[in-house]
């Protein structure tokens, strides 16, 4: 066994023991430290999910299966009638139900993340009145400081480049000279979403889209093309510093 | 086991409720007993899947009728545990790929975690970290752990080969460690990893 096999087996079950990864962690000083530690950090991932969740009554398997059979009963049509009054009470208190989640829906806020970006551009907002490019060199190393090896951005004309302090990381939040006017980009390698989401909030517009490495999010104040941008924007990520 | 599985992939048109040895018999004591005692072992790893308690009590309450359904199918009652939790994986992704349910607010998640819980701050970075892993790491990491499913179980319960399963928990663990301070390990090359 070599050491990438025995890091490998280590690293998905700590627990995990054979004759041959035995003998390879004897001979093997750095595959054994990796081991201990992570028996260590097995020892709190198994703490932290036995937490049990916040209780809520439970309701005993037989009476989940009473209901099942009442309603099936009922489906069938030999339920024990219900009375006309009590039926319209609970007519009446279903269409509230409705219209309270239909008010709620349609005042819901917008996606969090969306929304703790223009907040954090609307924090910055001299990063759209400038106009000079910056030095691809300086570029590259704020990208550098924030982890990132490698970006698409440095390919392009920057007219605002920073280093921000972004739901617990530093991230690069970038504005781009584009011929649809300044458009901000933000490289968000902890913030993960399943699609692509768009918004529209407090004047800006834009799209958060999936990155191999996170996420990154676009927006512009003018009707830019987002997505197109969004596209051809790229990064990769090493090792980021902690807050 | 298997034929128990196969039973419970079964979305067709229910079959009445019966009983072996009758409603209301012995076995069915013996079966409600059990389902009440896991419960709680099947809310918490509902949850962490789901990662909204009102989801998980809803996924939990579905796979017990679906494990009253084919309660006969049980012939091993030291099997429950993990044909119940196999249920509950199942009915959750069920429920994932049916209705496409909307984002949870983790930091509304993760504070209630900490409201509920009251412990150290390490442990709770951990969780929180637990419940921002992608699907993909989150599942594998949860059937392990809490499951007691092994590699090969787990494979071919998410249709993946043993090698990708391996390298799916490497990740996991290798993006807790992080939480730390310590350096995520270079990952090992691993062949059979699907996307």
């Amino acid at each position: 066994m070599n050491c990438q096999h025995a890091t490998l087996l280590v690293g998905a079950d700590p627990y995990t023991s054979s004759p041959g990864l035995t003998e390879h962690l004897q001979s093997c000083p750095r595959c054994a430290e990796f081991q201990r530690e992570m028996l260590g950090l097995e020892a709190n991932i198994r703490r932290a999910l036995e937490v049990a969740p916040p209780a809520i009554p439970a309701t005993s398997p037989t009476a989940n299966v009473a209901s099942f059979k009442n309603a099936r009963r009922a489906a069938a049509g030999t339920a024990k009638p219900v009375h006309p009054t009590l039926w319209r009470g609970w007519a009446l208190a279903a269409s509230l139900v409705v219209a309270v989640i239909g008010a709620v829906w349609l005042l819901r806020p917008t996606d969090t993340l969306a929304r703790d970006v223009v907040a954090h551009v609307q924090g910055e907002p001299n990063s759209w009145v400038s106009t000079q490019v910056i030095d691809t060199r300086a570029v590259e190393e704020l990208l550098h400081k924030a982890g990132v090896t490698g970006s698409s951005l440095t390919s392009q004309e920057v007219t605002y480049a920073q280093y921000c302090f972004f739901r617990g990381h530093f991230v690069p939040h970038v504005v781009l000279h584009t011929t649809q006017g300044p458009v901000t980009v933000m490289l968000l390698p902890d913030e993960h979403v399943s699609g692509r989401e768009s918004f529209h909030e407090s004047g800006y517009m834009g799209v958060i889209v999936p990155a191999p490495h996170g996420s990154l999010a676009v927006l512009s104040r003018t009707a830019a093309s987002m997505d197109s941008l969004a596209r051809q924007t790229w990064f990769t990520v090493a090792q980021r510093p902690q807050p | 086991m298997t034929d128990i599985l196969e039973d419970t992939r079964n979305s067709g048109p229910e079959k009445p409720v019966s009983s072996g040895v009758g409603p209301g018999g012995a076995a069915d004591e013996g079966i409600t007993r059990l389902l009440q005692s896991l419960r709680p072992d099947l809310v918490r790893f509902a949850h962490w899947l789901a990662r909204d308690r009102a989801i998980a009590e809803d996924i939990v309450q579905e796979s017990m009728l679906r494990a009253w359904r084919s309660r006969e199918s049980l012939k091993d009652a030291t099997s429950a545990r993990a044909w119940l939790l196999t249920i509950v994986r199942r009915e959750h992704a069920r429920l994932y790929e049916r209705k496409r349910l909307e984002l949870v607010s983790l930091d509304d998640e993760i504070d209630h975690h900490v409201l509920a819980t009251g412990d150290d701050t390490d442990l709770h970075t951990l969780r929180a970290a637990i419940l921002k892993l992608p699907m993909e790491y989150r599942e594998p990491l949860i059937m392990q752990v809490l499951g007691g499913f092994s590699t090969e179980e787990i494979a071919r319960e998410l249709s993946l080969s043993a090698t990708a399963v391996l390298t799916r928990l490497f990740r996991a663990r290798n993006k807790l460690r992080t939480i730390y301070g310590l350096v995520p390990s270079s990952e090992p090359v691993a062949t059979g990893e699907t996307p």
